[in-house]
């Protein structure tokens, strides 16, 4: 390699590291260094209050988990919220943005109407929806109506996490509606007249193009939408006031991390269960992609 | 690609070294506003008091509580105020944390921007006082301050293990039965329950039902260790052995928790207030879908602020197995260990807690007096609301149990509501509910 030549690229070099360095910086401190950090602490006995200490215990926070008996009820909570949420959403949104997506007079109005539970601070959200489902509220009133049994939503820990759920559909399918909406205008008019001229009716077209044509954005809104889910939090933590009660039945993986940091101070442990969770949200999304590249090749 | 990798590498060291700066700088400064404060606090408060002060700009106190009532805020900032006009070289900035109180004193304390003064509820003062974060006050007492003028047992529930004093508790209340006497008028019920027995069988007269709905329960129940842990000792039971493990699984304990889920479960003459859409005891009497109730002192005037047309009354908690039983819950007045202003803190403290402050303080009855001369001198033993609530104070269990309490009630709670909702046998559930603790506690030993 040539002096000069090898001078000028390290020249570009620093100024194209220097545009970046306020990047840089700032993802250093507040992604990486924290990310290191947890890491670090995962392996460590950590005591914040009074004096501070780091002791060295090695696995001895991971083994741990092996014998946590809230652990297991809290990834099992996640895992069905995920299973339920996820597809319900997925689907509810596709059909959202199906109906929107014809010629429908004050298309507009609806596309406002739809998007508007998503814009909304999700902790309103939830005091609304706990007044809804209060004993005496708006949901038990209408099963009354409708002469179906009524629940203590609030505090019969079988129906608790349903009762989240609900909420969570409502809320977030709006959002994955309007990518979808993005990605159906994107399809090229000339596929459904080719298929007409075929003689393919509307189910066919819906089943054989657009579904097909949506399949990288579906990809998308499965992984954005698992990842939510599995970081639920802030909904369990006002419905049950930070406990994840009753009975544990709204206790997720984010709410127990919380719990074990900021109720117990033991952010070894608390760090080791973080680390936990990003490894099952990434494995499951290694997975989502060897599934969704087959199918790509094709 | 090497060199690319090397000079982000370079970066982030620089970074690393930047970050890793400024906090040791800030861990110098910490070591050395530290290192002054004297080992014994006495011997600073004699050599300050001995020098004359010259007029200068007030020591700024800062005090934190949770929030409360209006009214109960305004008497708060009279009882500063007053501490203000006696003590013009202290200012007392006061402020509120409105949620998740404890969360947010231990995030503060770890991050030293703790405030000097804080309330501190005697369930979580022996975790407290054994991470040694709270300064002890016995340095500071002054034989006029009168430690022996306070009730006994509040007084012990914010002492170390040693018998050392970490804070002087500002007021308390115990249960006591409130009861709605319309309701129980026309049920013809002449007098409040004295045993449990009484309580169950009236209990099933005052219990409402429209179909198969029910409008109004006799007894409101809250179904959590706060509330109940009086009816684990009432047969004999014990929360907590003497190494902080669970010991709640036995037929002792069962025995008197069962009184409470079968009432729910069997009888159906009881409810928890989320059946009946409230929020918490006071709501289900105000609301009258429930008879009785079992609350304390802070339920008197939200029921009379917020329900005036609700004629209620209080009676000491019926007795169970012949003994008189009751919980009492208490918060005290504590200081920071790491405060910078310990002289103008402990002036702050030793003026709430004290006779004048204390009489202020309680003197509208939002609180009761921990102090026996404020409480004789208000009277509020004979007070027709509060009497049954000052009796129960002699016989009450104090809301404590060592250091291991937070997880233990959060397993307790949890597994309670199981047996609550008729979701596992109480016995089964007191059962994993200790295993889970206790596997819990050891894990984090």
């Amino acid at each position: 390699m040539a002096k000069p030549h090898h001078k000028s690229k390290l020249r570009d070099l620093m100024a194209g590291y220097s545009f970046m360095s306020p990047a840089i910086v700032i993802l250093g401190c507040f992604l990486l260094l924290p990310i290191a950090y947890s890491i670090f602490l995962s392996f460590h006995r950590v005591n914040l209050l009074g004096t501070v200490s780091y002791k060295f215990t090695g696995t001895a926070n991971f083994e741990r988990m092996l014998d946590d008996p809230r652990l297991w009820i809290a990834l099992r909570n996640t895992f069905k919220y995920a299973l339920i949420v996820v597809p319900s959403q997925t689907l509810l949104a596709i059909v959202l943005a199906s109906i929107l997506n014809m010629k429908l007079r004050y298309r507009n109005f609806f596309r406002v109407a739809f998007y508007l539970p998503t814009v909304t601070s999700s902790a309103v959200l939830v005091l609304i929806f706990m007044w809804i489902y209060n004993s005496n509220g708006l949901l038990n009133f209408m099963l009354e109506a409708v002469g179906l049994p009524t629940y203590n939503w609030l505090g019969d820990p079988s129906v608790a996490l349903l009762g989240i759920m609900i909420m969570n559909i409502w809320s977030t399918a709006p959002l994955f509606m309007v990518i979808y909406l993005a990605a159906l205008q994107d399809i090229p008019e000339t596929l459904y007249e080719a298929a007409e001229i075929d003689g393919a009716s509307g189910w066919q077209k819906f089943w054989r193009i657009t579904l097909p044509q949506l399949k990288p954005v579906t990809f998308y809104v499965i992984v954005m939408g698992i990842i939510g889910t599995f970081q639920l939090f802030d909904q369990s933590y006002i419905f049950s006031a930070g406990s994840g009660g009753p009975n544990n039945a709204t206790l997720t993986m984010v709410l127990l991390i919380y719990q074990y940091a900021f109720k117990s101070l033991d952010m070894g442990y608390a760090s080791a269960l973080a680390f936990l969770l990003a490894v099952v949200i990434m494995l499951i999304t290694v997975v989502q992609r060897l599934i969704f590249k087959e199918e790509r090749l094709n | 690609m090497k060199q690319r990798l090397s000079v982000l590498l370079l970066l982030m060291l620089a970074l690393v070294l930047v970050v890793s700066a400024c906090g040791s700088s800030s861990n110098n400064k910490e070591g050395a506003s530290s290192t002054p404060s004297p080992s014994t606090p006495a011997s600073q408060s004699t050599e300050a008091s001995s020098t004359p002060e010259p007029p200068k700009d007030p020591v700024e106190v800062t005090l934190a509580g949770w929030g409360a009532s209006p009214e109960e805020q305004a008497l708060l900032q009279q009882v500063l105020d007053e501490f203000q006009s006696k003590n013009p070289d202290v200012k007392v900035k006061y402020e509120v944390i409105a949620d998740q109180y404890m969360d947010v004193i231990k995030t503060r304390l770890i991050g030293n921007e703790a405030p000097d003064v804080f309330y501190l509820d005697a369930f979580e003062a022996p975790a407290l006082i054994a991470k040694d974060v709270l300064e002890p006050l016995d340095g500071y007492v002054t034989p006029e301050f009168d430690t022996n003028d306070f009730e006994a047992p509040m007084l012990d529930a914010f002492k170390s293990p040693d018998g050392k004093m970490y804070g002087f508790p500002k007021d308390y209340s115990t249960l006591a039965l409130f009861y709605n006497k319309k309701m129980f008028a026309d049920a013809g019920i002449a007098a409040p329950p004295a045993t449990w027995d009484e309580l169950q069988s009236i209990s099933a007269k005052l219990t409402k039902k429209k179909g198969n709905k029910v409008e109004a329960y006799g007894l409101g129940q809250a179904p959590e260790l706060a509330r109940q842990m009086f009816m684990i000792k009432a047969f004999g039971g014990k929360l907590a052995d003497d190494q902080g493990m669970a010991s709640f699984a036995t037929p002792e304990a069962e025995k008197g928790l069962a009184l409470v889920v079968d009432q729910h479960n069997v009888a159906k003459t009881a409810g928890q207030p989320s059946d009946v859409g409230a929020g918490w005891g006071g709501e289900m009497l105000g609301q009258q879908k429930a008879a009785m109730v079992l609350e304390g002192n802070w339920a008197i005037p939200y029921l009379q602020s917020n329900f005036k047309d609700v004629d209620f009354a209080t009676a000491e908690v019926p007795s169970v197995n012949g003994q008189k039983g009751t919980m009492a819950f208490t918060v005290a007045y504590v200081m920071n260990k790491s405060s910078e202003k310990k002289e103008a803190a402990w002036k702050l403290i030793s003026y709430l807690t004290g006779k004048e402050g204390m009489k202020t303080w309680t003197s509208k009855g939002f609180a009761l007096p921990t102090r026996k001369s404020v409480a004789a001198e208000l009277g509020f033993d004979k007070d027709p609301l509060r009497g049954a609530l000052v009796a129960g104070a002699s016989y009450a269990t104090p809301w404590q149990a060592g250091t291991t309490l937070p997880t233990i009630m959060n397993n307790f709670n949890n597994q309670f509501v199981a047996a609550y909702t008729g979701q596992s046998s109480l016995t089964d559930a007191l059962k994993k509910g200790q295993e889970t603790a206790n596997k819990e506690i050891k894990a984090a030993q």
